[in-house]
């Protein structure tokens, strides 16, 4: 507790200069291998639900309207930039930005949804057909989400129950 | 008069509670950060006070369990009004990587109502001053929801009934659409 | 008769106007400074007075034990304090100094540490208790110092009148005045104590370590009781200005009262540095040092009893 020491703790402080970023007024970029939001590039996105699969946090939703169309959602609210859904993508469709600046008031800000056309056949019509009927379960609608709750169905046989299959918990609050 | 000029300042000195309900204290230590000197957010007014009664915005992470519900409410009833409610971090605002976990809850939104989101895991320091500055109406927001649609399903077909005989060559026509 | 009392208290309320709107720009140079040692950049110097515009537009939430009684002591935190600021002489005479004297001013002082207790016990809470009871604690060591210094001061000058004494009258004894300087230098370490900044702000500036006594205000009582704390913080250095440092008190009136306001400001730097460099003491660490402190102010009252 000497006074020498308090008036060098003092100095060493101003000797520092102000070393704030005035971070709002100038832009302040992340450094090159930071991973931001990702951006889902819907020219080369196949619709194969590879990362909806490989998500930790269940953030993309999958949902088959009919045999030719698949809609991908990406909410945004629960990603934790992990990067796992670019790593899986075969089509390198996803890229990590370095975007994060996601601050908004609407949590719905952040979604971004994709409605695919599932290619074809040229000479029949249809789509692809797998080989076995455990993969054929998967093109006909196998993975089905609740797109309007916002929320992961978790137990195959849901979509077939009108009623949710998770439910909210009530708690009481006084 | 007296209180329009009280109104106005209210969006230059906001005084913050701090109120974990059970994150993992990453985005703890990235809120701490932003009151450190690089980051130094006290140059807006914001100062970091001990008891809800004195704070005017709550930030909020980690999500909503079930044994801390109530007391997060409570701290959100204690606040006078005009209040704000921040959701830091991916937990706050969705429930996190836990969300299907025992005791979670699900996002905070579920246990007081939220104003502003700041999602990440965790965000970055520059990410919750932008989230403040937002709130403030210093910069405006850069998000929007994104939507791709496929309009034109443009496969042609090429079946056995489209051949046609023209002449002594066979050709397909081309169908509009399937 | 009449006249002289009409000055009397038009002085008083422009002593106590000029104490009102000066104390948050004192907070503000505190907290600049603050910053400037840590390094940063703070908040701009008119922060204070922000922060009290936006406490006054809060919603009042009641809550704890007697919300009566937290409605009177948070007014009667500022008027004590206030009142106060009419005694100290601002480089001319105080203007009411012919309504008290010496021990009149000691039971103020006294007056504004107890409107924390009563406000702490208004509210109730475990905190609060907590913290009032550290801050009776430090009460009882600290007081006493100020206490002495006056009476030394009224010793040498042999009245209690307080432009006698709030006038630098502690060094008014025959040859070196040994109490005076001993006293100067324990008021300058015990400084702290007495405007509640760092080492020794254990009680109610303690809003970061428990919430203390001031947990349960809200919106306008709290921003009368922060308010107090300012007024608090200029009108202790004006005293001690006025005791120890009253050198050029006796120019003429733009000159005299800005030297005042000058050296007010120079003792908030003081106080700015120790309090920025200095961790918070524990409360018997506190009453360790206020002890010894005590022990070497009575020896100078026992010398300026025989003199010196």
């Amino acid at each position: 507790m000497s006074i020498a020491s308090k008036v060098k703790e003092a100095l060493v402080g101003l000797k520092a200069g102000r070393v704030t970023l005035d971070y709002p007024a100038q832009p302040r970029p992340a450094p090159e291998n930071f991973r931001g939001r990702p951006i889902f590039d819907a020219q080369k996105c196949i619709g194969c639900a590879g990362c909806a699969n490989n998500c930790p946090a269940r953030e993309i939703l999958v949902f088959d309207v009919c045999q030719e169309i698949r809609i991908l959602k990406y909410l945004g609210r629960r990603c934790t930039y992990c990067g796992r859904c670019a790593d899986v993508c075969p089509e390198k469709a996803i890229t990590m930005s370095r975007e994060f600046e996601t601050a908004t008031n609407k949590i719905g800000d952040v979604q971004q949804r994709l409605d695919l056309f599932m290619s074809t056949c040229q000479r029949c019509g249809r789509c692809f057909k797998e080989p076995s009927p455990l993969e054929q379960l998967k093109l006909k609608g196998y993975r089905v989400d609740d797109l309007e709750n916002e929320r992961w169905i978790f137990r195959s046989r849901a979509y077939l129950e009108s009623e949710p299959v998770v439910d909210d918990i009530k708690i009481e609050l006084d | 008069m007296l209180k329009n000029l009280c109104q106005k300042m209210f969006g230059r000195s906001l005084w913050v509670y701090h109120a974990n309900s059970g994150g993992c204290n990453g985005c703890d230590i990235e809120v701490l950060n932003v009151l450190t000197p690089y980051y130094d957010v006290e140059r807006f007014g914001i100062k970091l006070v001990g008891s809800p009664r004195h704070a005017d915005v709550m930030l909020c992470q980690g999500p909503a369990m079930r044994s801390t519900a109530k007391a997060l409410r409570a701290a959100y009833d204690a606040m006078p009004s005009p209040k704000l409610v921040f959701a830091i971090g991916g937990c706050a605002c969705g429930g996190g990587i836990w969300h299907d976990s025992y005791p979670v809850l699900g996002p905070v939104e579920k246990v007081v109502p939220v104003n502003f989101y700041i999602p990440g895991c965790p965000p970055r320091p520059e990410a919750i001053i932008y989230g403040v500055a937002v709130a403030a109406g210093l910069v405006d927001k850069k998000v929007a929801p994104v939507e791709f649609k496929q309009l034109n399903l443009p496969i042609p077909r090429y079946h056995p009934s489209d051949l046609k005989g023209r002449g002594e060559m066979v050709v397909y026509e081309k169908a509009e659409k399937i | 008769m009449t006249h002289n009392m009409l000055w009397r208290i038009v002085g008083g309320l422009a002593n106590v106007q000029a104490v009102l709107l000066v104390a948050p720009l004192c907070e503000g140079v505190l907290r600049k400074v603050t910053a400037f040692l840590q390094s940063r950049k703070g908040p701009p110097l008119c922060q204070p007075y922000i922060d009290l515009l936006k406490l006054l537009g809060k919603e009042d939430i009641e809550s704890g034990e007697s919300p009566s009684l937290q409605r009177f002591v948070s007014k009667l935190a500022l008027a004590a304090a206030l009142t106060v600021a009419c005694l100290v002489p601002m480089g001319f005479a105080a203007p009411m100094n012919g309504a008290g004297d010496v021990i009149l001013l000691i039971y103020l002082l006294t007056l504004c540490g107890i409107c924390t207790l009563l406000g702490g016990l208004a509210a109730g809470s475990t905190y609060s208790l907590l913290g009032i009871g550290r801050e009776m604690m430090t009460m009882i060591a600290l007081e006493p110092l100020f206490a002495i210094a006056l009476l030394v001061g009224a010793v040498h000058v042999g009245s209690f009148r307080l432009d006698a004494v709030l006038n630098g009258s502690v060094y008014a004894a025959q040859g070196i005045p040994w109490s005076g300087l001993i006293l100067l230098v324990v008021m300058i370490m015990s400084f702290q104590a007495f405007v509640q900044r760092v080492p020794f702000d254990i009680a109610e500036a303690e809003t970061e370590l428990m919430e203390g006594p001031l947990s349960e205000y809200s919106g306008p009582k709290l921003a009368l009781f922060k308010w107090a704390q300012m007024v608090r913080l200029v009108v202790h250095s004006g005293l001690f200005v006025a005791l120890f440092v009253p050198w050029g008190s006796g120019l003429a009136f733009p000159l005299g009262w800005m030297l005042f306001w000058a050296k007010v400001l120079v003792l908030v730097l003081l106080v700015t540095v120790v309090a920025a460099t200095h961790a918070r003491y524990r409360i018997d660490q506190a009453i360790r040092y206020f002890a010894g402190l005590l022990a070497v102010a009575f020896g100078a009252l026992a010398l300026a009893a025989y003199g010196f």
